[in-house]
């Protein structure tokens, strides 16, 4: 896990990169990468490449970056963890590759240098990277499945430049800072600002499962290598594979197998614990894989002490059950609001979440913990959200006029003209603002939605979990999870979320929906306490709306407000 | 030592099951503590031959249900077995004729989930359970909770009934096949088992060299599908298929094949992929069902995760490109006398 940066001056009258802007850049992301860093500039002047390092695999000097393979042909910043690489090494030695290290970077490189463009469909993890290819004299640029790892590109027509982080981007000092009101807009609507959009109006994400090149006249050949709807469509054909073996078989196969990937490390793994399911299945089959202790972290507000959303109790009964050295750690008023600055630095787009991921990673960080497991992904996954119970209730309610008419909520009469469709159904479960209660400009929340169909996952729970998978988990969770935990040198690894595991599960989440949660939960060989099997859903909640003294905005969490003030700090 | 083995197809049988209890009858009559041997096979299809001297191969059993339980109680009668062998378990019920405590064989999909209700009852009276590879042992035990002894009996191959051979110039006619490179399949066609992983290589065919042919061995109810599905994808021209073939010419079918793809999720083994490998044939195969264990988890074969189209085009080309036509090391893993060898330390550790 790491930080990159990449500038390529690819117009033949760009002026030459700036080894200073890449260095400021680098700068800014020393957090994500704090064992080492590197800066790499051409001798022509119109390439650098520059990497923070947070050593996980391969500790030694081998792995560093930018690095640079062994023919001397290729240099490649990497930021993420890829999980088949052993398995990809092999391949690459029988086809007579060579490495002069054991990381895992250096198997992408090769397998870049093998495969060309192809190599992304093989690899198994969650990434952003860029290289140079001297022989063609271009750049290759792309980003795993799911999105897990960022990666932001600005491209003025003649210098191309991308990096880990928005902030870091402009710590260069080349690019506007002017906002985007596309980004700020969805920010408002969603929560989370939508991507492509930033909250900069010259910086675009890397979107989630494409790549691209960058050569002499500017950005080619973007190609998606992954589509989740795509996943979903081609998983309807495939009934009978759901049906070959019992659904708690099928599951425990492959989400073990996930575990087992995701905890291949040199340095000690541990676990973020609440008391839902997916983080206690998370645990169990860690604990029952690891090969040495596993260690767990669960953290209480102290303002929840005595609320239902009290989950300390309940976790430490598992991490009891499961033998795990448990942490838990209380989050005080005064420590939030001492923090609070810093999570604004940290914050790299605005978002209504993410406090929590801070504070937990932050308890990781004090347990000196490089790498934990989380169980998020596990509701869009297993489709245990109410959205995906509520679009398409929305869907029918919207076709019978008289009743919208006689809805009094603002967003209940906005099933008229929004919930007709899957997107606006989407909107309305999930937005923040409505599009008249803000100044959306030109940005048509509703139609941006609907481009995460790039085919029609042909069933509603493929079209509900593809929504959920491509707005709210990568532009929300996802993004949150990295910022908030890179700010602790942290790295968190999601077994839940993957396009490998998407892929094996698809036909069987189609024939059994949500049911597949019951049948996650089965898949620890030693049976999950009762209190977790049973306890009642609240989610991971932070008491922003109290500590905060924000405003009534006739939401329970206040978090109309919250967005509005966090909105003010990127102003 | 007498043994009675219940099968659903043994000699004049067609396929992989009938192929392995001909190798389980005959292994047996290789026991030199060997009494009287018994087999009772519910079907026969085509005439009987190669029934090993000392073995009794009760063909009126073939004749229909009552016919079986009819001639089941006669050996039953007749003979006192040490061992009864039920190779089949939906074949559970009939052996409790002969024996409470059966040894079961299981081979794949038909021991992954369970079944009928009085199958699984009685499973757990059986002494002990073969299976054909860990992942239908696995499963069968993670539904079953059974709890008794388990063991792994993987097919056998006889090497020398296949080899490296020329291409034979009427099949390479026959199937249009001259200057191409072939990608195999060898499988039943049917529609009830959709997960050989002929879809799979269809929807990557358009994406290989034009020079690159499918040619799908066998026959079923689902050849019409898979045709529509080629000229769907633009491949319908390069989608070959030879029908039900004779079974002497399996061998010359292996050698018409400069790759064998089989990205298959519901295989117990994958008998055909040794064959493949028999064949000199580079093979490429499922690392989600009992392919894996049909390359020894790699070391006779590429294994391809049979969801990711991009594994599966980048190993075929791989293995057009740099394959060599060999038969690797370690294939005698899989040979008869192995698997004799399993046969009877597993007859041993139940009688004496």
């Amino acid at each position: 896990m790491c930080g990159i940066a990449a500038l390529f001056a690819y117009a033949a009258d760009a002026p030459p990169v700036n080894r200073e802007e890449i260095e400021r850049i680098n700068a800014r992301m020393v957090p994500r990468g704090p064992d080492d860093g590197g800066v790499w500039v051409s001798d022509d002047e119109r390439l650098a490449l520059a990497a923070r390092r947070l050593a996980i695999i391969d500790l030694s000097a081998e792995g560093s970056q930018p690095l640079r393979g062994v023919e001397g042909d290729a240099t490649i910043v990497f930021n993420g963890e890829i999980y088949n690489h052993r398995e990809l090494r092999a391949r690459l030695e029988k086809r007579g590759a060579q490495f002069h290290s054991r990381s895992d970077t250096e198997v992408v490189l090769q397998m870049y240098r093998h495969y060309g463009a192809d190599c992304v469909g093989l690899l198994r993890g969650m990434y952003g990277f860029a290289i140079w290819d001297e022989r063609e004299r271009r750049l290759f640029v792309a980003r795993d499945p799911y999105g897990i790892k960022p990666l932001y590109f600005a491209d003025d027509g003649k210098t191309f430049r991308c990096a880990s982080t928005v902030k870091a981007l402009l710590a260069g000092g080349a690019i506007s800072p002017a906002r985007d009101p596309a980004g700020a807009a969805g920010f408002l609507m969603l929560g989370s600002v939508p991507e492509p959009f930033t909250i900069v109006k010259d910086i675009r994400a890397v979107e989630a499962g494409t790549c691209f090149f960058v050569n002499g006249t500017g950005r080619h050949d973007a190609s998606c290598h992954y589509s989740i709807a795509g996943v979903f469509r081609h998983a309807r054909e495939q009934q009978t594979i759901a049906n070959l073996t019992t659904p708690e078989i099928l599951l425990r196969e492959f989400v073990t197998e996930s575990i087992d990937q995701h905890l291949v490390s040199d340095v000690p793994v541990g676990v973020f614990l609440s008391a839902g399911i997916d983080s206690t299945t998370v645990a169990a089959l860690a604990a029952a894989r690891s090969s040495e202790p596993l260690r767990t972290i669960t953290i209480l507000f102290d303002a929840f002490r005595d609320r239902e959303f009290n989950e300390t109790r309940d976790a430490a009964l598992v991490a009891e059950s499961l033998g795990t050295t448990h942490t838990t750690r209380v989050v005080s008023r005064e420590e939030f609001l001492a923090d609070l600055p810093r999570i604004f630095d940290a914050m790299d787009q605005p978002t209504i979440d993410g406090v929590n991921t801070w504070f937990v990673s932050k308890a990781a960080a004090e347990q000196r913990l490089k790498v934990a497991l989380s169980g998020i992904g596990g509701d869009e996954l297993f489709g245990s959200y109410p959205a995906f119970r509520k679009v398409p209730q929305i869907r029918r309610i919207a076709r019978i006029p008289l009743v919208t008419k006689l809805l009094r909520h603002p967003k209940a009469r906005a099933i008229r003209h929004l919930g007709g469709t899957d997107a606006g159904a989407y909107f309305l479960t999930r937005g923040l603002f409505l599009p008249e209660e803000i100044d959306a400009g030109a940005f048509d929340v509703v139609k941006h939605i609907q481009k995460v169909f790039d085919v029609d996952p042909g069933t509603d729970f493929g079209r509900v979990a593809t929504l959920e998978a491509s707005l709210y988990m990568r532009n929300q969770l996802l993004r949150d999870t990295d910022w908030a935990s890179m700010a602790h040198s942290v790295e968190v690894r999601t077994p839940l979320i993957g396009g490998w595991l998407l892929r094996q599960l698809a036909p069987l989440l189609l024939s059994q929906g949500a049911r597949c949660k019951q049948f996650f939960a089965l898949s620890p060989e030693r049976p999950l306490p009762s209190v977790v099997r049973d306890r009642r859903k609240t989610g991971f909640q932070t008491p922003l709306g109290e500590w905060l003294d924000l405003p009534p905005d006739g939401t329970s969490t206040r978090m109309r407000s919250w967005a509005r003030r966090v909105l003010e700090e990127f102003a | 030592m007498n043994i009675l083995v219940l099968c659903t197809d043994a000699f004049g049988g067609h396929g992989g099951i009938a192929l392995f209890n001909r190798d389980l009858t005959e292994a047996l009559a290789r026991m030199p503590e060997r009494g009287e041997i018994v087999v009772l096979p519910r079907v026969i299809r085509n005439a009987v031959r190669g029934v090993p001297e000392g073995v009794t191969f009760v063909e009126a059993a073939a004749r229909g249900q009552f016919a079986y339980a009819r001639e089941l109680t006669r050996a039953k009668r007749r003979t006192r077995f040490d061992l009864v062998i039920c190779s089949h378990i939906n074949l559970l019920p009939l052996a409790r004729i002969a024996a409470n405590d059966p040894l079961l064989v299981t081979y794949g999909i038909e021991a992954w989930r369970p079944r009928r209700r009085s199958s699984n009852a009685l499973l757990h009276h059986c002494r002990g359970i073969v299976a054909i590879s860990e992942i239908t042992r696995s499963r069968l035990v993670s539904w079953s909770k059974y709890a008794g002894p388990t063991f792994i009996l993987p097919n056998a191959v006889r090497a020398d009934q296949y080899g490296i051979r020329l291409k034979r110039r009427d099949l390479v006619e026959r199937y249009k096949l001259e200057g191409k490179r072939v990608v195999m399949t060898l499988g039943r066609i049917d529609w009830s088992e959709r997960y050989k992983g002929f879809d799979e290589i269809i929807e990557i065919l358009a994406q290989l060299p034009n020079d690159v042919v499918y040619l799908i061995a066998g026959g079923g109810t689902d050849v019409q599908r898979i045709q529509r599905k080629a000229i769907a994808c633009g491949v319908g021209n390069r989608v070959r298929f030879t029908g039900i073939f004779a079974d002497d010419e399996k061998a010359d079918l292996y050698n018409l094949a400069d790759v064998y793809a089989m990205p298959s999720r519901g295989e117990g083994f994958g008998f055909v992929i040794l064959e493949a490998i028999a064949s000199g044939v580079p093979v490429i195969v499922s690392k989600h069902d009992g392919g894996r264990e049909a390359v020894l988890d790699g070391k006779l074969g590429t294994l391809v995760d049979p969801s990711n189209p991009a594994e599966i085009r980048t190993a075929i080309a791989d293995a057009l490109e740099f394959g060599e036509r060999k038969v690797p090391e370690g294939l005698d893993y899989f040979g008869i006398e192995r698997f004799n060898d399993r046969v009877h330390a597993i007859v041993r550790s139940f009688v004496q």
